[in-house]
């Protein structure tokens, strides 16, 4: 069963996150102080995280980078303040999505769990390559000359997606339809954080990007093979 | 010229040295003129007088030798002549000349004739006014001439006669003719001097002037120079006090309003913070129970199939209040954050007409709920914007639900324009409208067009004031048309760029439908 780890602080709300998950068919794990985070994720490892911009004992963006640290596990930021910093701050700490208080909608959250924790491509079979990148889909893996490079899931799929259809420029809407999962979302921070992280684990020059190429006014696509 | 001009009408400093010089050379000329005329009139007086007893002594001494000449022959008186003439005259004609004339009377009818002249000097020199006055004056008569040789040069000089008796010849008018050409050269060289004077005084007033100015321009200029600075936000600078002057007060009294604005500013800036900063909290400590809320309600409300009536529509209540509730808190927080002016602008290039497109089918089935639709007229198949897109959407969404709120079952139609700069989204509806009071009104904050009309639309009545502080936001503009029962026009207008200004109106406010 799918374990996901609720880090907030008000007791009343992690309760109803708990019954909302529970009923989804999701275990959940509840823990309400920030320095407590790191112990409860050792001992049991969930699938994913849900973590408080605002706790006590440690702030969540602080815990979002000592996660991120040792672990791959996609994390969802939960913002009482919906303000761009908070949610910026959050998203180049690690976090793959963020979610605003007050949710529109249980399910919505629920919708945002699965779509983090689906196995996605799962239709691609064997190698992809990308400029002097190998992608095994099956295996999850993303190698450089035979070296592993260490992506997050999400991080994964945003490459996946621009990887599997070379030629095609991407519009940020359109990523986030493909690897969000949003039917319609205008938040284009989204995508700029994240396609910032992955050019600075798999570009060569993250300054002067050819793996994934900024198309403007437009979105991005993937870099021409050989074309550097 | 003309920069000239404009140097004098602005420089406080140039302007007083003008017009002290000016007003100077007026005061140095006149007393100049004065002490000219009063040294040369002194001068003229003192050299008159001592030619005058000169020549009463050199005419006597002449008299008298022709006395004892009585009876002499006409080779021994014309000695006499000579003698008196060697003795009287200078050897030269030179500025210092002095020359001796003898002139036959008028009515003396002697055949001898002892007319001379010394130094070859033309008898003609003599003019007949003083020749006529000396011969019926028994004393000497003297008056300003103009000394001339034969040899047709001439020079200023002063003539004083007498009459003579020469022996067997009769009378004779004697003149003793001295040259004015030193004299005159001192008069000059006295005018000269008193010009050159007058000249250095005034280049030194003018000076004098520039640097007591200076004293007094320079913390006015530097006054000018702090307080521009405090325009442009910079609060830090101060005036020096060099002084316990008039200047030194102004100093003083310049530093304490700018330290009373610093203050000021520096209130009113963490009031804002304060502002902020409760806004922010207000926000988190109400969204994280409205959260548990709206998730407990909605638990409740998917359990609603097996309640009975009236718990069933208790909870449907609740769910749609939450939503209101909500609503209403995200547009009051909204609000503050333009009073506190902490909104900003994220921008990013997008399609203008695939917004308005995307917003528009998500409001498709409200439309048709209220027997209306939304039209989109438009000739350009994209309008690329650089722009808050959340806000634009927000802009929009709040129109169109607006117009299909007060629709009539009258249909929308949607304009958009664009320019090179600018671009226009025009929102027609023909249903209520709007009178010419609730025109000023229509963007005030909680205020509904129909008191009458209940509230069943959900709205937070913030929905306007929030569009039009983001179209503001923009630069842009964001105006309403409306007569009643001919429909409202609520016209949008926002520059292409980022941070640029509207330069024009590309749909008119009033629509073209419409006659008045």
């Amino acid at each position: 069963m799918t374990l996901v780890m609720v880090v907030d602080d008000d007791q009343d709300l992690s309760e109803m996150l708990g019954i909302v998950l529970t009923g989804a068919g999701i275990d959940v794990d509840l823990v309400s102080r920030g320095d407590e985070v790191m112990d409860v994720f050792r001992n049991n490892p969930p699938d994913l995280v849900l973590l408080d911009v605002m706790l006590p004992g440690m702030d969540g963006i602080e815990v979002c980078k000592l996660i991120r640290a040792e672990s791959m596990v996609p994390i969802i930021m939960l913002s009482a303040r919906g303000d761009a910093y908070d949610v910026v701050r959050g998203l180049e700490a690690g976090a793959d999505d963020y979610m605003v208080k007050p949710f529109k909608h249980p399910s919505e959250l629920i919708a945002r769990i699965r779509t983090r924790l689906r196995r996605t491509n799962t239709d691609i079979s064997g190698l992809l390559t990308i400029c002097d990148l190998a992608i095994d889909v099956q295996a999850h893996q993303v190698l450089r000359a035979g070296k592993q490079i260490a992506l997050t899931r999400l991080e994964f799929d945003l490459l996946v997606a621009l990887a599997k259809e070379p030629g095609r420029v991407f519009s940020r809407d359109a990523l986030l339809r493909e690897v969000w999962g949003y039917r319609h979302s205008t938040d284009t921070r989204l995508v700029n954080v994240h396609v910032q992280r992955l050019r600075a684990k798999i570009e060569h020059d993250a300054e002067r990007p050819e793996i994934v190429v900024t198309v403007r006014g437009v979105g991005y696509k993937a870099g021409v093979m050989g074309g550097s | 010229m003309n920069r000239i001009i404009s140097r004098f009408r602005t420089s406080l400093a140039l302007k007083v040295i003008v017009s002290t010089v000016l007003l100077s050379l007026g005061v140095i000329y006149v007393a100049g003129s004065a002490l000219n005329s009063q040294l040369s009139t002194g001068i003229r007086k003192v050299n008159l007088e001592s030619s005058l007893t000169e020549a009463r002594s050199t005419i006597f001494s002449a008299q008298y030798r022709f006395v004892l000449a009585q009876g002499e022959k006409e080779a021994a008186v014309r000695k006499v002549i000579d003698d008196v003439i060697s003795s009287a005259t200078s050897l030269t004609a030179d500025a210092n000349a002095r020359e001796v004339i003898f002139k036959k009377s008028e009515g003396n009818s002697r055949e001898i004739n002892y007319e001379i002249t010394s130094n070859s000097v033309d008898p003609k020199s003599i003019p007949i006014e003083l020749s006529r006055s000396v011969r019926k004056s028994d004393g000497n008569m003297w008056s300003y001439i103009s000394l001339k040789y034969l040899d047709a040069h001439e020079i200023p000089g002063l003539a004083i006669g007498q009459k003579v008796l020469i022996p067997n010849a009769g009378q004779y008018e004697m003149y003793i003719v001295f040259s004015l050409a030193d004299q005159n050269a001192t008069l000059d060289l006295i005018a000269r001097y008193l010009l050159l004077t007058g000249l250095f005084l005034i280049f030194l007033i003018g000076l004098i002037t520039w640097m007591v100015l200076r004293q007094v321009v320079k913390p006015v200029r530097e006054a000018a120079q702090i307080a521009s600075r405090f325009t442009s936000g910079d609060f830090s600078e101060r005036m020096l006090r060099h002084s316990q002057d008039e200047i030194a007060t102004l100093a003083m009294a310049f530093n304490d309003m700018a330290e009373s604005l610093e203050k000021q500013f520096a209130r009113l800036e963490n009031l804002s913070r304060v502002q902020q900063r409760f806004v922010s909290d207000v926000s988190h400590e109400l969204r994280t129970p409205l959260t548990t809320l709206r998730m407990a309600s909605e638990v409740i409300n998917s359990a609603n199939a097996s309640f009975d009536p009236i718990l069933a529509r208790s909870s449907e209540l609740m769910v749609a209040q939450l939503d209101r509730f909500e609503r209403l808190l995200e547009d009051l927080l909204e609000i503050s954050r333009f009073d506190a002016e902490a909104a900003v602008l994220e921008v990013s290039e997008f399609d203008l007409i695939g917004l308005v497109q995307r917003c528009v089918d998500d409001l498709a089935l409200v439309a048709t709920q209220n027997s209306t639709e939304l039209r989109i007229y438009t000739i350009a198949s994209e309008v690329s914007i650089k722009a808050d897109i959340r806000r634009v959407e927000r802009i929009l969404r709040n129109l169109f639900t607006n117009a299909i709120d007060y629709a009539d079952e009258k249909p929308i139609t949607i304009t958009i324009v664009a320019s090179d700069d600018d671009v226009a989204v025009g929102v027609r509806d023909s249903g209520t409208g709007l009178d010419e009071s609730s025109l000023t009104r229509v963007f005030d904050r909680f205020w509904r067009a129909d008191l009458s009309r209940a509230r069943t639309r959900g709205g937070t009545g913030l929905g306007l004031s929030i569009a039009l502080e983001d179209a503001r936001l923009h630069n842009g503009e964001l105006e309403a048309w409306g007569r009643p029962e001919k429909g409202a026009h609520f016209v949008l207008t926002l520059p292409r760029k980022e941070s640029e200004s509207i330069n024009s109106r590309l749909i008119k406010l009033q629509p073209d439908d419409f006659h008045e």
